[in-house]
């Protein structure tokens, strides 16, 4: 297996006295869905900025087969999306929801360009095909938590990526809109041909096309595969040092606990 | 009277005087649509200690204060970005402690000044009506600079201003926009020191800002929103002043407020954005 598009060796990260990675090390091949899950405080969010060139680190990042730092250039910066947490806008911030997702085609265009009529239109392709079209000229300060989490994820499919990185993207949204946004999130990952890294707590909440797991604890991989295996209800209980027990149901595995 | 104002018009220090109301209007309220949309107020307080502290070292060492007060001024620019990043403070904690210390620094060189402390004390006050060609000068060779800044990295701002964490992971050089953004603050700061002087230019670094805000969502128009309330606001005030023989710094800052507040009060934006329910209360 030398075609990994992400690969990482060794990764570590320290803050002062506090280690939040402690020699990671994960392949993840092109067009792969993966979830990296575990409890707050496991790592999970610096795995993700350590791939998204946002942290220092120590250690060996490969993307696309290349060796990069943290500092990278604007090529390699394109080529990895990233949807954050739930932004917090101001209601009154100047930007209307179709401007918030144009800007997901200024660095394609670089420097001194103004998006014109082509960025203008793809922009309107995106929100119609998220269904969301009927928003772009409403105040981005003013929509729904999901709402702006869609902006968030058609700004960066926008700027056309190959590896998708999303922090928790469901995270404060009610049930009825989280699993909006993960059928979403499904369907982008069948339509477009991207690699998704997918960080989040709650494994009751994981889009459906998610077929890899990756669980994280105290900056360790404690384990790493299929997403069925790492939903038993021992590995769940070690990692959330909380007794879980899961069961099956449609076809689907779900946790429980008392 | 209109008669008395259009001679007056014809002297030359006036026209100089409404020349540096109208830079000193465009460059302070362009900067103020950052500092009320990236929400640091405090950055204008902090500049203008820096410039202060850097006027008053001047004036011990014998170097033009106005120069001194600007290179102190990018230095305090050049260690807010890193610092801020680097610590992972919050930048509005790091300007509390830059704004103290440049404050005591400040304060310690006027008490070893002895002789020239009048000439310290006005880059307080400023003063339109006495600004001599060099301050003209680079006051317009820094409202034009920031004014291209504007112009030609509109689309990467926009982005900065909602998320510098998104800027980067969209490829944008989102770190030299924001370290220019300070080091601009820091120009536009220490220029306007005999103008409007180091007190009064806080409120021309928030008031025309926080007036677009209440008007408008299209960032464009903030800018120009911005800067016609700030250039109304100056030229109200030294007119104002002028008639009445008031100080013009504190007229321009009353007239910024009043331009403010009428906005507030008729902002379209609040009006709209109220919670239905609380309506239904009412």
């Amino acid at each position: 297996m030398d075609s990994y598009i992400i690969e990482l060796e060794g990764i570590t990260v320290r803050k002062g006295r506090d280690l939040l990675l402690d020699s990671i090390g994960l392949g993840v091949s092109r067009n792969e869905f993966v979830g990296v899950i575990g409890p707050n405080g496991a790592g999970k969010t610096t795995l993700l900025n350590v791939i998204a060139g946002f942290e220092k680190f120590t250690g060996r990042l490969s993307l696309f087969g290349r060796h990069e730092s943290w500092k990278r250039d604007r090529k390699t910066r394109l080529r990895v999306g990233y949807v954050p947490q739930l932004l917090y806008v101001d209601p009154a911030f100047p930007i209307l929801a179709s401007e918030a997702v144009m800007t997901g085609s200024i660095g394609r265009l670089g420097l001194f360009r103004s998006p014109g009529r082509q960025e203008r239109e793809k922009t309107m392709q995106i929100m119609e095909m998220m269904r969301m079209a009927h928003l772009a000229k409403r105040p981005l300060g003013q929509l729904s938590g999901g709402e702006r989490q869609k902006v968030s994820l058609a700004r960066a499919i926008l700027q056309k990526p190959d590896i998708l990185l999303m922090d928790e993207p469901t995270a404060n949204l009610d049930i009825a809109v989280q699993k909006e946004v993960l059928d979403l999130i499904s369907e982008i990952h069948k339509r477009e041909d991207l690699t998704l890294l997918f960080v989040t707590h709650d494994f009751n909440m994981l889009p459906a096309s998610m077929h890899r797991a990756v669980l994280l604890d105290h900056g360790r991989t404690i384990f790493d595969g299929d997403i069925d295996a790492a939903m038993s209800g021992e590995t769940l209980s070690r990692l959330f040092q909380y007794p879980l027990e899961t069961f099956d149901r449609n076809g689907k595995r779900f946790v429980s606990y008392d | 009277m209109t008669e008395h104002l259009v001679d007056v018009i014809g002297y030359q220090p006036i026209q100089q005087a409404i020349l540096a109301c109208v830079l000193c209007g465009v460059s302070c309220s362009l900067l103020s649509v950052f500092v009320v949309l990236m929400k640091m107020p405090l950055i204008g307080v902090s500049m203008s200690h820096a410039a202060f502290a850097g006027a008053v070292l001047g004036m011990l060492l014998g170097v033009n204060p106005v120069l001194s007060g600007f290179i102190m001024c990018l230095l305090a620019a050049g260690v807010l970005g890193p610092l801020s990043d680097r610590t992972d403070m919050a930048p509005e904690n790091v300007l509390g402690i830059m704004f103290s210390f440049l404050m005591g620094l400040a304060f310690l060189g006027m008490g070893i000044l002895t002789r020239t402390k009048a000439n310290a004390l006005n880059l307080m006050w400023g003063s339109l009506l006495s600004l001599s060609g060099v301050d003209i000068a680079m006051l317009t060779f820094v409202t034009l600079l920031l004014a291209l800044f504007v112009l030609f990295f509109f689309k990467e701002i926009r982005l900065v201003l909602l998320s510098r964490r998104l800027a980067r992971a969209s490829g944008v050089p989102e770190r030299i926009i924001y370290y220019s953004l300070l080091f601009l603050t820091g120009a536009v700061v220490s220029s306007n020191l005999t103008t409007v002087g180091g007190l009064l230019i806080f409120a021309l670094l928030v008031q025309p800002g926080a007036t677009a805000l209440q008007l408008t969502y299209n960032l464009k128009h903030f800018f120009i929103i911005s800067a016609a309330s700030g250039v109304g606001a100056c030229l109200l005030g030294l007119i104002v002043s002028y008639v009445l023989d008031l100080p013009s710094g504190a007229a321009v800052v009353l007239m910024a407020t009043a331009i403010f507040a009428a906005a507030y009060i008729f902002s379209p934006k609040r009006n709209a954005a109220r919670p239905k329910n609380m309506e239904r209360i009412s």
